[in-house]
């Protein structure tokens, strides 16, 4: 077993830490940076729930090698919003009910807000395409839909 | 896990060592594999770093894809304009952003299931791919690299660096088409992809090539048969039925948990047909079913 010095940035905060070859992004996250946002579901890419953003673009986090984060920058639902402060994705999620057990929130709500940045209003589909890959048991998807859209129009206002 | 500083780094560490080695790329596919006790390695090789490995270019009239460069990057080259919207069709049933922004090309292709989405594509584009040693480069076919399932003519001190075919001229399209349990992610029960040459003012088939992911049992490969019995002749629905029947009497399919033979048998047909059609649709051709 090889151990590493992964150097990379979460939630705009640099961190090194020595990490084992077989751990992964995930376990880096929940258990060595206690940020137990991050959710595991299948660990097997299947479910979407532990996405993350590194370098800005959505990732499994179960399907990332730890130190292959290495050098990158790395946001968690953490960095969204504060309880203060939620972010109007956080609002109109809780708004339109589109969050029910909640496992799979973290992971939609950062698919929706990368979308959001790179396309401020999306269509239906645009939504749907950005958010596939991450499965909700609970809401059938279209409270989700509504609570994205209703957060892009309030977001053009701010 | 070895980490190389550079590409010579690691040409040198495979020289040195030979077995129980095992390259991991951004690791979408490998990772589950690993966990399910598929893999027998002691040490992965990461690749994640050679970002000199992640392009799309245009070169004397080829088309280049660096083994890195991710299902995301391939789609949104500019290089690729719309006469490659087939690697378009591979990204829209491949997976979720999450793994379309990770998983590779030479990833997809060196996995060599008979599930891969970009190796039939890339069969009936004629591909070759260039391996790397310390010792230098060489460049054989894709049909001469994949040697059954789960199995290339990667040497254990080589790496893939890249991909190579033909650009598609004003002639000639190419459409994938595939099926699977789900919508968004999905590992195809079968996947199909036509590559077509057609000479607009007569409408004679000037050159066809057809793959899937499985003809015979889990081998991907080209439908050669149903080929010739296609080329020279005027695309005509009539032309595509007697193709089917070409195809359905060519295929040895088999079944497995995602589907039975007889679906597969069913499915094939339809998958061919659809990528027909849009093949001829994007040289501005309708053909009427």
């Amino acid at each position: 077993m090889s151990r590493h010095l992964l150097k990379f940035n979460v939630n705009g905060k640099d961190h090194a830490l020595v990490v084992e070859s077989h751990e992964r992004l995930l376990d880096v996250l929940r258990d060595r940076l206690g940020l137990k946002g991050t959710k595991e579901g299948c660990s097997t890419g299947d479910c979407g729930i532990c996405a993350v953003l590194m370098d800005g673009k959505l990732v499994n986090s179960c399907l990332v090698i730890a130190i292959q984060a290495r050098n990158k920058k790395i946001t968690t639902i953490e960095a969204i919003g504060t309880s203060e402060q939620l972010h109007p994705l956080q609002r109109e999620f809780i708004k339109w009910n589109a969050s029910q057990c909640g496992f799979c929130i973290p992971a939609m709500i950062l698919a929706s807000k990368n979308l959001l940045d790179h396309k401020p209003s999306p269509t239906d589909e645009e939504i749907k395409q950005a958010t596939r890959g991450i499965i909700c048991r609970c809401t059938g998807y279209h409270s989700m839909i509504n609570a994205v859209r209703a957060a892009a129009l309030e977001m053009k206002k701010q | 896990m070895y980490v190389p500083e550079n590409l010579d780094d690691l040409l040198t560490y495979l020289e040195r060592h030979q077995s129980g080695v095992q390259l991991i790329a951004n690791g979408s596919d490998l990772i589950n594999r690993m966990q399910r006790r598929q893999v027998n390695a002691q040490v992965l090789v990461d690749l994640s770093g050679l970002s000199e490995f992640n392009f799309v270019r245009k070169d004397k009239g080829k088309i280049r894809i660096g083994a890195l460069t991710t299902i995301h990057d391939l789609i949104s080259s500019p290089v690729l304009g719309s006469r490659y919207d087939v690697f378009r069709d591979v990204a829209a049933k491949f997976g979720g952003p999450s793994i379309v922004n990770v998983a590779t090309v030479g990833g997809n292709i060196c996995a060599a299931s008979s599930a891969e989405d970009l190796i039939p594509v890339l069969l009936v584009l004629n591909a070759k791919v260039s391996l790397r040693s310390k010792k230098g480069e060489r460049v054989i076919t894709l049909k001469e690299f994949l040697r059954g399932k789960r199995q290339t003519a990667l040497l254990q001190n080589e790496i893939m660096v890249e991909t190579v075919f033909d650009e598609l001229d004003e002639q000639s399209s190419c459409a994938f088409e595939k099926i699977g349990m789900r919508n968004s992610l999905i590992i195809a029960i079968l996947n199909c992809s036509v590559y077509l040459k057609l000479d607009k003012r007569t409408k004679r088939v000037d050159d066809i090539r057809l793959a899937l992911n499985r003809v015979f049992e889990k081998i991907p490969a080209r439908a050669k048969k149903t080929e010739i019995a296609m080329r020279g002749k005027n695309l005509s629905m009539q032309l595509v039925e007697t193709a089917i029947t070409s195809l359905k009497s060519e295929l040895q399919l088999s079944s497995d948990f995602r589907a039975s033979k007889e679906y597969r048998h069913d499915v094939a047909p339809v998958l061919f047909k659809r990528a027909l059609i849009k093949c001829a649709e994007r040289l501005g051709e309708k053909l009427v079913v």
